[in-house]
């Protein structure tokens, strides 16, 4: 199958203004076995208001391309630009959320999400008035005096997404948030983000594994190859909007799925091969 | 942790412990009534209990326990500065780190109390010595826990902080040391432990002080249920200093 | 490529090595000359800080005669049977109490809030039911050992994951099997690091017991020294018993590590 090298003049429209300019990105590794190219010439763009996925197996290089987008990792090949202006190091319109637990376990939820307000030096009344609106946009009102450890995966997750909302950066970027979370829980939480982002027309840049998700909540979908990533496909989603979880169930849905899928598959089992072929290596040196 | 263990509803255990207690408490009351077991070895638990009333009047054990309470706390509070203090030394140089930290883990296994004699010709039979050496002991595992907690914070909340473009101040004040608060904490109970049997130690060693002294004067005197009682107090001592700690972690650390 | 990349890395290391041999030299400088200069100075009492030199020949003497070695096994044999002693009934009490809830419940608190408490104030009373000899020795370090012993192990019990636990049982393991090829295994660190910790302060414990009353052993030989005020004796032997005991921690360190090099839990 044939791998489409998409450069931004393909596939955004003239007439949008791109709003995040991923150009050329290469990003190599050293290893004790080589190097191995993680990112292997990816170049999109994503548009104000516009929710892209990245989606690829694991061990595609999306994570990578997550951190070098935020700006947390550097010593890489091409240009990413945002609002025109180049990233060299965590860019103040950039909000990223992690795949990881991140909430501040010693604060409330209330105290976590006005940490970016407290950074920039807004006065404590503003602050707690702000974090407010965001713990009430995720839907965690009532839950302003607990602690993270009194709450469940899913609500310390949705309490890291309204933290990073507080800062209302411009593009929101997130590296599988919903990756710990069972099922249900991930096409509820879906439906919240869907929701929020409809009503922020917030620009956002979603990574994950998981193919529902991906077509629940995107515009775009750009599916990544297998190690060294490249870009494979650039999807369309062209669902209604205002959506909601009800939306799985449809005939639409169900295609774009199976579509993805075969695109994925084939990369999927490249990774499992080769995964398991060097653990074979590794046991004929250990 | 009692505090902890009342808090959950059942008492079942708490009864069961207790009861045990008592019950071995009655049996070896009945052993010596009986004869089995020595008298002027192990003496009879009811007369330990006597001895608790003397022990106030005649040998002013509150103001010993005092005594002993205020040279633990110091010795506590010096490690808590000086360890907390060195620990996020050693943690910015790296260099200091990697030189020192295999040291000092070194100087924990070492026995530092026997070094007491020369604390005693350094300082004298004084309340100096006995904090001192509380402090030499207690103070490696204050630094090397400061150490962990530190290093070991998660990645992804340093990530946080990046992503949030903290200076390397606000990180260290707002995710650094929070983060490490909890294992910090960890090494002042092991360094308190250390510091507290130290104190009461010495006490007794030189005979000076609260506590460690009292013991030491009684068993000369082989008042056998005055020591035993006096050994109770101790025990109490160290009782409601741990307690006393986990209150403080508690206002600290309310999360937990 | 690979190969370059290893020699590259190796010549790094070595750099890196650099900085911190020299802080550690100088530090050590620092310590040696500052003493030699407090020795010299006069600022002390006589001999309370003696000269590197005289603490250097009382070293040598120390190491080369036949009492100090005789009393060094008085002193070991003791420690080793307190560890022993303590440290099996610890590691039973602690299987114990770290596998039922409600024991666990019941009876740690008592052993959490003992053990802070100084065993040597124990000594009189050791004295009494084991008399003056080598056997209230070893019951100190018996007592100074058997809870930080029991307290590990009741942790590292209740840390141990259940999903092995239940393994062990669906497979029908009888208790013994249980202990020696589920519970220990699993939690050889929080037991390495518990009998880590009872060696020290089994050390402690028999050490200051020698002190107090004894005539044979290490602590009675410092305290002898102390008396006589030969100080330069005092801090030879307290430099070969730290040695000592530095030495010891790390090879039950070693020991344990041994075991982990192919572990794959945590």
């Amino acid at each position: 199958m044939a791998v489409a090298t998409t450069r931004p003049a393909d596939v955004v429209p003239a007439t949008a203004p791109a709003f995040l300019v991923v150009d050329d990105v290469v990003k190599q590794f050293a290893t004790p076995d080589g190097t191995i190219t993680a990112v292997d010439h990816v170049s999109f763009t994503v548009t104000p208001g516009e929710f892209l996925s990245v989606i690829g197996p694991s061990g595609c290089g999306k994570s990578t391309l997550f951190n070098i987008i935020g700006g947390l990792i550097d010593g890489y090949d091409g240009n990413i630009t945002v609002a025109g202006e180049r990233v060299a190091g965590p860019h103040a319109s950039i909000g990223m959320v992690f795949q990881e637990e991140s909430t501040f376990p010693w604060r409330t939820v209330i105290e976590n999400v006005a940490f970016p307000l407290e950074i920039a030096g807004v006065k404590k009344a503003k602050r707690i008035e702000r974090a407010r609106h965001f713990i009430a946009l995720v839907g965690l009102t009532g839950f302003e005096n607990r602690y993270p450890t009194e709450l469940s995966g899913g609500m310390r997750q949705r309490v890291a997404i309204a933290r990073t909302l507080a800062s209302e950066p411009k593009i929101l970027l997130m590296d599988e948030p919903f990756a710990s979370l069972d099922e249900q829980t991930r096409l509820l939480l879906g439906d919240k983000v869907l929701q929020i982002q409809q009503e922020l027309q917030q620009t956002t840049l979603l990574i994950t594994h998981n193919i529902t998700e991906a077509v629940q909540l995107s515009d775009r979908i750009l599916v990544m190859t297998y190690r060294p990533g490249r870009v494979k496909r650039i999807v369309e989603i062209d669902l209604p909007r205002p959506r909601s979880s009800d939306i799985v169930s449809s005939e639409a849905f169900g295609r774009y799925v199976a579509q993805i899928w075969s695109d994925l598959r084939e990369e999927a089992s490249r990774g499992m091969h080769e995964a398991e072929a060097l653990a074979l290596k590794a046991g004929e040196h250990g | 942790m009692t505090t902890a263990i009342l808090k959950r509803g059942s008492l079942a255990p708490a009864l069961l412990g207790l009861g045990t207690l008592l019950t071995v408490i009655g049996l070896v009351e009945m052993l010596i009534r009986v004869g089995v077991i020595n008298r002027y070895i192990v003496p009879l638990p009811s007369q330990i209990v006597m001895s608790f009333g003397r022990l106030v009047t005649e040998e002013d054990i509150f103001g010993r326990f005092r005594l002993t309470f205020f040279e633990a706390l110091s010795a506590g509070a010096l490690i808590a500065v000086v360890g907390v203090s060195i620990g996020i030394l050693l943690y910015r140089v790296n260099v200091l780190r990697l030189a020192c930290e295999t040291w000092i883990a070194a100087l924990a296994s070492a026995p530092t109390v026997l070094m007491y004699p020369l604390f005693l010709v350094i300082f004298g039979r004084s309340a100096a010595t006995i904090i001192m050496m509380g402090f030499v002991a207690g103070l490696p595992p204050v630094i090397l826990k400061t150490l962990e907690g530190l290093s070991q914070t998660r990645r992804v909340l340093i990530n946080v902080g990046r992503s949030f473009k903290l200076g390397p101040m606000q990180m260290f004040i707002k995710i650094l040391f929070p983060a490490a608060l909890p294992t910090i904490f960890v090494g002042l109970r092991l360094g308190l432990i250390f510091t507290l049997i130290n104190v009461v130690g010495i006490e007794f060693l030189i005979q000076f002080g609260g506590l460690g002294q009292l013991i030491n004067d009684l068993s000369e005197r082989y008042d056998l249920p005055g020591t035993y009682g006096a050994i109770c107090f101790v025990i109490l001592v160290s009782v409601l200093f741990f307690i006393a700690m986990e209150r403080v972690e508690r206002w600290l650390r309310p999360a937990e | 490529m690979v190969e370059a990349g290893r020699i590259t890395q190796g010549a790094v290391l070595q750099a890196r090595a650099q900085p911190v041999t020299q802080v550690r030299v100088v530090i050590i400088l620092v310590t040696l000359v500052g003493w030699e200069l407090l020795a010299q100075s006069g600022l002390l009492y006589r001999d309370v800080v003696p000269s590197l030199g005289k603490i250097g020949m009382a070293t040598v003497t120390l190491l080369s005669d036949r009492d100090y070695y005789w009393n060094l096994g008085v002193t070991a044999a003791e420690i080793a049977a307190g560890l022993a002693i303590g440290g099996i009934s610890g590691l039973l009490v602690g299987i114990v109490l770290g596998g039922s809830r409600l024991l666990g419940r019941a009876f740690e608190p008592y052993i959490y809030y003992l053990g802070p408490t100084p065993k040597i104030i124990f000594f009189p009373v050791m004295i009494m039911w084991f008399g003056v000899g080598s056997g209230s020795k070893i019951a100190m370090g018996v007592i100074s050992c058997f809870f930080p012993i029991a307290l590990s192990v009741a942790a590292g019990m209740r840390q141990i994951d259940k999903v092995l636990i239940r393994v062990g049982r669906s497979f029908r393991a009888n208790a013994w099997q249980m202990v020696t090829k589920i519970y220990l295994p699993a939690m050889r660190h929080p037991v390495i690091n518990g009998v880590r910790l009872g060696l020290g302060v089994a050390l402690i414990g028999t050490l200051l017991a020698e002190t107090r009353l004894s005539n044979q052993g290490i602590g009675f030989l410092i305290y002898q020294a102390y008396t006589l005020f030969d100080m330069p004796r005092m801090y030879a032997m307290l430099i070969v018993l730290f040695v000592i005991a530095i030495g010891a921690n790390a090879i039950v360190g070693w020991l344990g590590g041994l075991h982990t090099s192919n572990a794959t839990d945590r």
